[in-house]
């Protein structure tokens, strides 16, 4: 697949300060990429740089193929963590005239923002002042004028701060609409349960340097702790018997005639094992690999980088 | 505001104006005069109504107390040697009423020592002789009379740039401000470039200035004419005109007579349509529009660059302090340049570009020797010349200043972001 964005060991001082250090990622054209790390790691410096707020000191930032230009301010959508608008301006006014900053017609421009605006039931908002807004429906806005000129690339810092469950929902939908549409988006969040619902690559940075990048789902396998949960009827003695020398019972549990286990492997095995060894001797219900969630290894691979003496 | 402006300010003129023609309440005066009858001859005014009396001031107090006069003057008996009375009053006379009372006694007190030194009213009239001093500024080749008509624009037009210089450039500060406490900042610049923003914002906030600036030139003029010729209409007839400078008919024949005699020559440059032409407008109203642009220039991309490294209007007070220090400094010096308006320090005012678009205008309007026309060249130049340096360092500043939060900005770091 084509990757609408490349960005190359891209490194960034300020002052003494290294912000970013030889920092790359790739984001495949039509999917949603996590760029994840704690507070100050660099994802805004990124961030700034893709958006051509400011320029790397040493590397190279790729889009479409073509070096980065200023004529890509056009395919790019940013809606930043810290976010505003003008409060005294009309709703309508504002977001034609952020719109059209974007180097579209006020005709095409006034079109999408019609769209949007009837997607997300704001038709009424058009004459009211932006003060006269809740949070909640500022950032809404907002949403929408970092999307209405089609963006080949979005750039969302945050997107759900700010809103209750049902807008999380809505925008959430929102996302997937577009992603689904053929855009490509990059995903800025420390809230990891939506980067598993979202995003199928995503890159973990902290203090300026890359601590992990990929697939999420062959992150998340290779931190796995070869833990299993077995739901199964039938004797515990038997289960516990059947189990080889590689595994051990982590924690048992009966409830009514189903026994659940939590099971730990030693070494890296194929669930296969296991369940071969099990079949014979209870009914096995139900079996899955239990995998670290992004918290889980977001938490662990931040505070192992940042006291190695713990380690 | 662009219309309630002007009114507001129309109004205050003419509120002002009619304020100083508006005289107070009818005078009503006993004369207590120890030297009765000395001052029988006392004149009534308009507004003042003397009636002399032969009383004692203890009883004249006690009548001023329970009835409607306004006023006791007690003449003592050594007012020819003394020169001073007294008037006892309930409610102050305006200035005007006293001066009005202070020549009545004058013009008493000269006639009464005509007698005394045998001296007849007409010798006495050709002595006292109105003296006028006329200035003439010679150029190397002509002489032109020089009075106070084309300074007072020049002073005008300075002040106006001071206003407007600091009231637009602090409005850049502001919206500098606005957009970055607003944060809507990020989204724009990455969209266009912060000097992009920057001069674009520079360039806006002086559009809108001069435009609400010509409304409200155009409609307090308009305003203040309307107003003062209403005004006048009412008050300055010739009769209230002549008698409002308290003169009797036959002083007032004898001034016109005086005038006719002395100033005929005069008067064909003493009118006040021939100093407006002396105003050479068309230069007047270039330099202006130079000076007022150039200045706002100067000052709202300095502004614009405390506006980026402040995160709250109190973090600028630092800084606003020592830029518009010099605009104040220019504004009081432009008082005192009436009274010298060569000397040095003016003339280096009018060069330094952070002074000159307010010191030069005014230097202008005084009259400048063809000889020192080049000092006017190098005041535009080096206007130009820091305007262009000015606008760079604030752009510098600004688009890093622009993205910084919650740092208290020093003057460190200011050099710091022009250096990077």
């Amino acid at each position: 697949m084509n990757n609408i964005i490349e960005v190359k060991e891209v490194s960034k001082w300020f002052g003494d300060f290294h912000a970013l250090n030889n920092v790359s990622i790739e984001v495949p054209e039509g999917s949603i990429f996590g760029l994840l790390g704690p507070n100050g790691a660099g994802k805004t410096t990124l961030i700034r740089m893709i958006t051509q707020i400011t320029s790397p000191d040493s590397g190279a930032i790729v889009f479409n193929g073509t070096s980065l230009q200023s004529l890509n301010i056009k395919d790019i959508g940013y809606l930043p963590e810290e976010r505003g608008l003008y409060r005294k301006m009309k709703v309508g006014e504002q977001a034609l005239y952020l719109t059209q900053l974007k180097g579209i017609s006020k005709k095409e421009a006034r079109q999408s923002l019609d769209i949007w605006f009837e997607k997300l039931n704001m038709q009424d908002w058009w004459n009211k002042k932006v003060i006269s807004l809740s949070k909640g429906m500022q950032q809404k806005l907002q949403f929408v004028i970092t999307v209405a000129h089609n963006p080949k690339l979005l750039i969302l810092d945050e997107p759900f701060s700010g809103f209750d469950p049902i807008h999380t929902e809505e925008i959430k939908q929102q996302i997937l609409a577009l992603k689904e549409a053929g855009t490509s988006i990059i995903f800025s969040t420390h809230n990891m349960s939506s980067v598993e619902e979202l995003c199928e690559n995503i890159c973990l940075i902290n203090k300026g340097e890359t601590l992990l990048k990929g697939n999420i789902n062959d992150i998340k396998g290779s931190f796995s702790k070869s833990l299993f949960k077995v739901d199964f009827k039938g004797s515990q003695v038997a289960f516990a018997n059947a189990l080889g020398y590689q595994f051990e019972i982590a924690e048992i549990k009966t409830k009514g005639e189903t026994s659940s286990a939590l099971i730990k492997g030693f070494d890296k095995i194929s669930p296969n094992m296991l369940l071969k060894s099990l079949v014979n001797f209870v009914e096995v219900v139900s079996f899955n690999e239990v995998l670290p969630s992004m918290h889980d290894i977001f938490v662990d691979q931040v505070t192992a980088k940042n006291s190695p003496a713990d380690v | 505001m662009s219309l309630l402006g002007p009114l507001l300010l129309a109004g205050v003129v003419i509120f002002s104006f009619w304020l100083n023609i508006e005289e107070s309440d009818n005078q009503k005066i006993i004369v207590v005069d120890d030297n009765y009858p000395m001052f029988q001859g006392i004149e009534d005014t308009k507004n003042i109504d003397f009636e002399v009396q032969n009383i004692s001031l203890y009883k004249a107090l006690a009548l001023l107390e329970v009835s409607d006069y306004t006023g006791v003057l007690f003449i003592p008996s050594n007012i020819l040697s003394g020169h001073s009375a007294q008037l006892h009053f309930k409610k102050t006379p305006s200035v005007n009423i006293q001066r009005t009372i202070e020549q009545k006694c004058q013009q008493i007190i000269e006639i009464e020592k005509l007698e005394d030194f045998n001296i007849s009213e007409s010798d006495y009239k050709r002595i006292k002789s109105p003296f006028h001093l006329q200035t003439l500024k010679f150029d190397g080749v002509n002489s032109t009379e020089s009075d106070m008509l084309p300074a007072m624009v020049g002073w005008v037009f300075g002040i106006i740039i001071f206003m407007a210089v600091y009231l637009y450039s602090v409005q850049v500060m502001r919206g500098v401000i606005e957009e970055k406490t607003n944060r809507i900042v990020e989204v724009i610049i990455s969209t266009v470039k912060p000097t992009q923003l920057l001069k674009g914002k520079i360039i806006g906030v002086g559009a809108v200035g001069l435009t609400q600036f010509l409304i409200w030139a155009v409609l307090s003029a308009a305003g203040i004419t309307i107003g003062q010729s209403v005004i006048m209409s009412q008050v300055y007839t010739t009769e209230n005109v002549l008698s409002a400078q308290n003169m009797t008919p036959a002083v007032q024949q004898q001034m016109l007579e005086e005038n006719k005699l002395n100033f005929s020559e005069f008067s064909k440059n003493d009118n006040i349509f021939n100093s407006i032409a002396r105003i050479n407008f068309p230069l007047m109203l270039g330099l202006f529009i130079f000076y007022f642009i150039g200045g706002y220039l100067l000052y709202a991309s300095m502004m614009a660059a405390v506006g980026a490294g402040a995160d709250n209007d109190t973090d600028t007070q630092q800084f606003i302090l020592p830029i518009t220090f010099p605009l104040m400094l220019a504004y009081i010096v432009s008082i005192s340049m009436f009274n010298n308006p060569e000397s040095d320090i003016i003339v280096w005012m009018s060069i330094i570009p952070f002074t000159s678009p307010i010191i030069m205008i005014m230097r202008v309007a005084f009259g400048i020797e063809s000889g020192d026309l080049w000092q006017v060249y190098l005041s535009m130049a080096l206007l130009v010349a820091t305007i262009a340096l000015m606008i760079w360092a604030s752009s510098k500043i600004y688009r890093i200043g622009i993205l910084m939060y919650g740092k208290k900005l020093t003057y460190r770091d200011l050099v710091k972001w022009i250096k990077l």
